[in-house]
């Protein structure tokens, strides 16, 4: 905790899943990310909290964990706040721990161990109206009672039920100190404690919690004995020892702890917890058939198809609003410039017509993120990870590898983030790897430009919506294969039981699902008014540049009798053909020339590569300076449907085929076009060896598949 | 040199110092151990003790 030492440090804590984002956003009014599934928080989170008499505190939100016992990197994050191991940040004074009301008994197995903490707890039952719902009533001031008196609050953060009484319990708590009562060892447990206490101090020369302690008798992870520079030929024997000692109190050392809490739970819970008749059983009606082996895909598929099919149809009007609006400043910006014909050019070709054939797109943007926020809230999502285990059991990924999946749908970095909550760090990296396969909704533009200029208009409007699916298939096509032969022959990955908590289905709140449409909208626009507007600057000077004066010359004088405006379309097409960009792409064009892209597709893919959404405006830079400036130019698309190969074998035929339109979106499909992802994976994976080999392999398998796609289909068709 | 060419050489060269200068931002909160995901996001992984 980084508060300063006059402001109160607290820590949420709690099992993944209960509530503890949608608690923190309601008592700081903080947007935290929150989500119907467990994993969404992967990282501390800080905000300020008024306890409502004027006194304020540090409120920190932890990643989700089962037990003090951690496994993964997000679960050490957690301990080693909770322990103030972490660098600047000190120990929290109150510790608020959220615990599901309709699950009480796994939940408190937590509250168990952090009683050895010896810190001041206010204990949430968040999701009491669930749990009234399922018929369950619970006492909390028995429950107080029965816990050392520390403050249980009931609440629905969701609904803002109970919060201005967790504020309140956090002020009494950090006045009152009340402790947890901690656990009582069975008599040879505890003086395998002591004796294992004493001999860690003897050999490292510094004393250890309770805690500590009991972690390196009940666990088998190196981490905190390596941390204590304990080493292993010194703790080996010792703890040899002190497990044989709890194994002669009749208990399994590895299972003694869990034995032992869960004992002593049961007891404090009788009488505060009474069942009553309510609708426990509804998620598990619908979970039969959502989740069924046949069903439960087939009802995915459709979703997913429904899905693009109602974000390309909602957002066809407000698209051409949007591409009518870019046409009218256009006409404003262009006249009162026809004196400066550069200046002109960088306005309306290059910064009109770039950041506006990338703005177009956020109406599908914004349809796309509040159909998924309904899907994830409802609890949706999860269930869709499960149905894809069968796919992911089988390359031998870990079952916690869906959720950076899924978050991967959407970017790849929080994904890459989200890998720290898997244990095994094989998995972790075998799952890492193969994250930005993942169709991320950067790809979405270039797939939805494609879509609605070539597949629509020739197939149909039902085909763009299938091969917007397939699309996001392409990549998951890829991952898995990848993934198998990661883990079974490079990384040799031991099979990982799976575990995933399917949360309940919930009605989605529009609050949140909207804030997190509005986040993902902003986040678009602001990228439009950064980054692409810079590149977009760059990318025009280098298709407007050299401007030689003899090629319009030259081009005029050999057409006397041609019109003044086809000339004119001539001299733009030769300056564009000799700028710098032209010059570039038509020497690199033919490493892309296999998989059907011309100089100016071939320009757009490697504008692509810091960030692959860029190729939208790239190509709406290198189509209007080929234009020229007019009020009345076509849009990217139409622009995109007439253009034509000047030269070749393929001379007078569209550019634009179906075989290069499919193999275009298969390569940003497939290839590693996005810095931040490759800069995430060198941090998660602690080295730029497995970032620079993902990058290799993405590029390649993505240059050859395209060319395959190319050469079949061209054949074919 | 004319105003235009000024004007126009100005906004590109605005554009390509601001793109680098975000860049070696980013790679500087990459070695200080914060979030190398370039959003702009608060998330900052400090290494343990």
């Amino acid at each position: 905790m980084s508060a300063s030492p006059d402001i109160l440090a607290v820590a949420l804590v709690g099992n993944p899943n209960t509530g503890k984002s949608t608690l923190f956003n309601a008592l700081t009014g903080m947007r935290q990310r929150v989500g119907n599934y467990p994993g969404v928080t992967v990282a501390r989170k800080s905000g300020t909290c008024d306890l409502g008499d004027g006194q304020k505190v540090e409120l920190v939100d932890l990643p989700g964990l089962y037990s003090l016992a951690a496994a993964s990197p997000d679960e050490q994050v957690v301990t080693d706040a909770l322990a103030g191991k972490i660098e600047g940040e000190r120990v929290p004074d109150v510790i608020v721990l959220v615990a599901d009301a309709t699950n009480l008994l796994r939940n408190l197995f937590l509250a168990s161990q952090l009683a050895e903490l010896e810190r001041p707890v206010v204990l949430v039952l968040n999701q009491i109206d669930v749990a009234r719902a399922q018929g369950l009533r619970i006492d909390p001031a028995q429950l107080s009672a029965r816990l050392g008196g520390v403050p249980v609050v009931l609440a629905s953060a969701w609904q803002g039920e109970g919060v201005p009484e967790v504020r309140l319990a956090i002020a009494e708590a950090a006045r009152a100190r009340r402790l947890l009562p901690r656990v009582e060892w069975p008599a040879n447990i505890a003086t395998a404690l002591a004796e294992l206490t004493r001999v860690v101090a003897a050999d490292t020369g510094r004393p250890i919690s309770a805690a500590e302690a009991q972690r390196l008798l009940f666990d088998t992870s190196p981490a905190l004995p390596e941390r204590l520079g304990w080493s292993a030929a010194q703790r080996d024997p010792v703890i040899r020892a002190a497990r044989e000692q709890v194994r002669r109190s009749g208990f399994n050392p590895l299972a003694a702890e869990p034995l032992v809490h869960y004992a002593r739970l049961r007891k404090a819970l009788e009488g505060v917890v009474l069942e009553g008749a309510g609708k426990a059983g509804r998620t598990a009606a619908v979970d039969r058939l959502l989740l069924h082996r046949v069903i439960g895909p087939l009802l995915f598929a459709g979703i997913m198809l429904g899905l693009f099919a109602a974000v390309f149809w909602l957002a066809k009007f407000p698209m051409e609003w949007i591409q009518h609006g870019v046409d009218v400043i256009k006409g404003v910006v262009a006249p009162p410039l026809d004196a400066y014909p550069m200046l002109q050019s960088l306005l309306t070709d290059g910064i009109i017509g770039g950041v506006g054939a990338f703005l177009a797109f956020l109406p599908q943007i914004l349809i796309l993120f509040l159909f998924v926020g309904i899907l994830e809230d409802s609890g949706y999502m999860a269930r869709a990870a499960f149905i894809m285990d069968r796919l992911f059991s089988w390359c031998g990924l870990n079952g916690k590898s869906f959720v950076p999946m899924l978050s991967g749908f959407a970017c790849a970095i929080p994904g890459l983030l989200s890998t720290r909550t898997i244990e095994d760090p094989k998995a972790r990296l075998a799952t890492a790897f193969v994250v930005p396969f993942m169709s991320c909704s950067a790809r979405f533009p270039i797939y939805a430009l494609m879509c609605a200029a070539f597949i629509g208009p020739l197939h149909g409007p039902g085909w763009e919506s299938v091969v917007m699916v397939g699309m996001h298939c392409v990549g998951l096509l890829f991952a898995v294969p990848t993934a198998f032969v990661l883990t079974r022959y490079v990384l040799k990955v031991k099979p990982q039981p799976f575990v995933l908590e399917l949360p309940r289905y919930q009605m989605p709140k529009p609050r949140d699902v909207l804030w997190r449409m509005w986040q993902n909208a902003a986040e678009f626009v602001s990228k439009a008014g950064t980054v692409i507007f810079a590149i977009t600057i760059i990318v025009w000077a280098l298709s407007y540049f050299p401007r030689d004066a003899s090629v319009a010359a030259r081009i005029k004088a050999a057409n006397p009798t041609v019109a003044e405006e086809v000339v004119k379309a001539q001299v733009q097409a030769a300056y564009v053909e000799q700028s710098y960009m032209g010059r570039f792409g038509k020497a690199v064009q033919p490493v892309f020339d296999p998989l059907g892209f011309d100089w100016k597709i071939t320009v757009g893919v490697l504008a692509s590569f810091p960030a692959r959404e860029v190729i939208v405006s790239t190509l709406g830079v290198t189509y209007s300076v080929g234009e020229g400036a007019k009020a009345d130019s076509r849009h990217l698309r139409q622009a995109m449907q007439d253009a034509k190969w000047s030269e070749g074998p393929r001379a007078g035929r569209p550019i634009f085929s179906l075989a290069a339109v499919l193999s275009l979106m298969v390569f940003f499909a497939l290839c590693s076009q996005c810095g931040p992802t490759i800069a995430t994976l060198a941090q998660e994976t602690g080295g730029w060896k497995w970032a620079a080999g993902s990058f290799v392999y993405m590029t390649a398998l993505a240059w050859v598949v395209a060319t395959l796609v190319y050469q079949g289909v061209s054949r074919i068709s | 040199m004319n105003i235009e060419a000024v004007i126009v050489g100005a906004v590109v060269g605005v554009a390509a110092g601001w793109l680098a200068r975000r860049w070696l931002i980013a790679a500087r909160r990459r070695k200080e151990g914060g979030c190398a995901g370039d959003c702009g996001c608060a998330t900052k992984v400090k290494p343990r003790k």
